[in-house]
């Protein structure tokens, strides 16, 4: 368990895998998982232009 | 049990798709060595990576772009391969690919100057579709119904001001009705299909589509499976719209996202995708 950077909430670690981007339960900022052990999050990288399919 | 065999992924964040490749590998006994776009180096010489293949899916065309190029000078094969990412990722080139190899496609007019820009929409016609080059999911997307709104749209975009924002990619707006059509090719084959509801007229399932099975049916396989060789073959989603002439190819997409159509379909698209990518690295 750790704290969203954003809004303070506690995001659970159940099933993340490193890189892994996921929505805070609470506030909704995505986030992604920067270490599991411990485990530890930071806001995902911001959509860039040439990004897509 | 791992026979030395290694796949690279290469990724800009770990979506559900990324996870489900992940676990694909794993459950095929396969190594995966994970390549971060936003940390890589490449040198000109001794390879910076080590890996039989590397699978694309950076969500960057930019990185895709040059990273496949270093992949194949150290002779690693990817999927897709340059040339494919290169020609997909880039409407221009996709669309002058799609008519070069008689894919029926949306009427389309490349212009390269907010001046010719105009011209181009007067010659589509009203209301005309202006798309970025590169990128997807909807952005930057205009529906042009007049005039007016063509000045103030190709004047936005000059504005952005890097040079790619005053090369302008006008397209007719095919009356269709409220959904578009992706099929998913891996290889030769066409493994699944969906339709995409929408209200707004971009049916984007990033933007909340609604999403549906499609049976493979004859024509719409076929068009996919020739729109996908057009590109040079690989992972690839094609996007086709019914138009009041049949269907046409608007977009064929080098790096899809396919979490819709595993819920849409149940098609275990990341085994497919991860066993079609292990086979390009043994070939």
């Amino acid at each position: 368990m750790t704290e969203c950077p954003e809004c303070a909430a506690s995001v659970e670690s159940t099933d993340k895998i490193l890189g892994e981007v996921f929505a805070c339960p609470d506030c909704g900022t995505e986030l992604e998982v920067l270490a599991t052990e411990p485990f530890a999050v930071q806001p995902a990288p911001k959509e860039a232009e040439d990004w897509g399919e | 049990m791992s026979d030395g065999f290694r796949l690279g992924l290469f990724y800009t964040i770990v979506r559900p798709e990324e996870k489900a490749i992940l676990g694909a590998a794993e459950s095929r006994g396969l190594a995966v060595v994970r390549i971060d776009d936003a940390e890589v180096t490449f040198g000109l010489e001794a390879p910076s990576v080590r890996a039989d293949v590397v699978l694309n899916r950076s969500v960057s065309h930019t990185r895709s772009l040059y990273a496949t190029r270093c992949f194949a000078h150290y002779g690693i094969p990817t999927v897709n391969a340059p040339d494919v990412v290169e020609v997909a990722g880039d409407k221009i080139l996709a669309s002058l690919r799609l008519a070069e190899r008689g894919v029926p496609t949306p009427r389309t007019e490349i212009a390269l100057s907010p001046e010719a820009a105009l011209k181009a929409v007067e010659r589509i016609g009203y209301p005309a579709v202006l798309k970025p080059a590169v990128g997807s999911w909807g952005r930057l997307m205009a529906k042009v119904r007049s005039p007016e709104e063509a000045e103030q749209i190709v004047e936005h975009k000059t504005a952005l001001g890097a040079p790619i924002h005053s090369v302008f990619y006008v397209q007719e707006f095919v009356p269709k009705p409220d959904r578009d059509l992706r099929v998913f090719v891996v290889g030769d084959r066409a493994i699944a299909a969906m339709a995409r509801r929408s209200a707004d007229w971009r049916t984007n399932a990033a933007r909340g589509a609604s999403t549906e099975p499609l049976p493979l049916s004859g024509e719409l396989e076929g068009l996919a499976l020739r729109a996908a060789a057009a590109m040079g073959g690989g992972v690839l989603a094609v996007d086709l719209m019914e138009g009041p002439n049949g269907l046409v190819v608007h977009e064929v997409n080098p790096t899809p996202e396919f979490k819709a159509l595993h819920a849409a379909t149940g098609v275990d698209i990341a085994g497919a995708i991860v066993e079609y990518t292990a086979g390009v690295g043994r070939r």
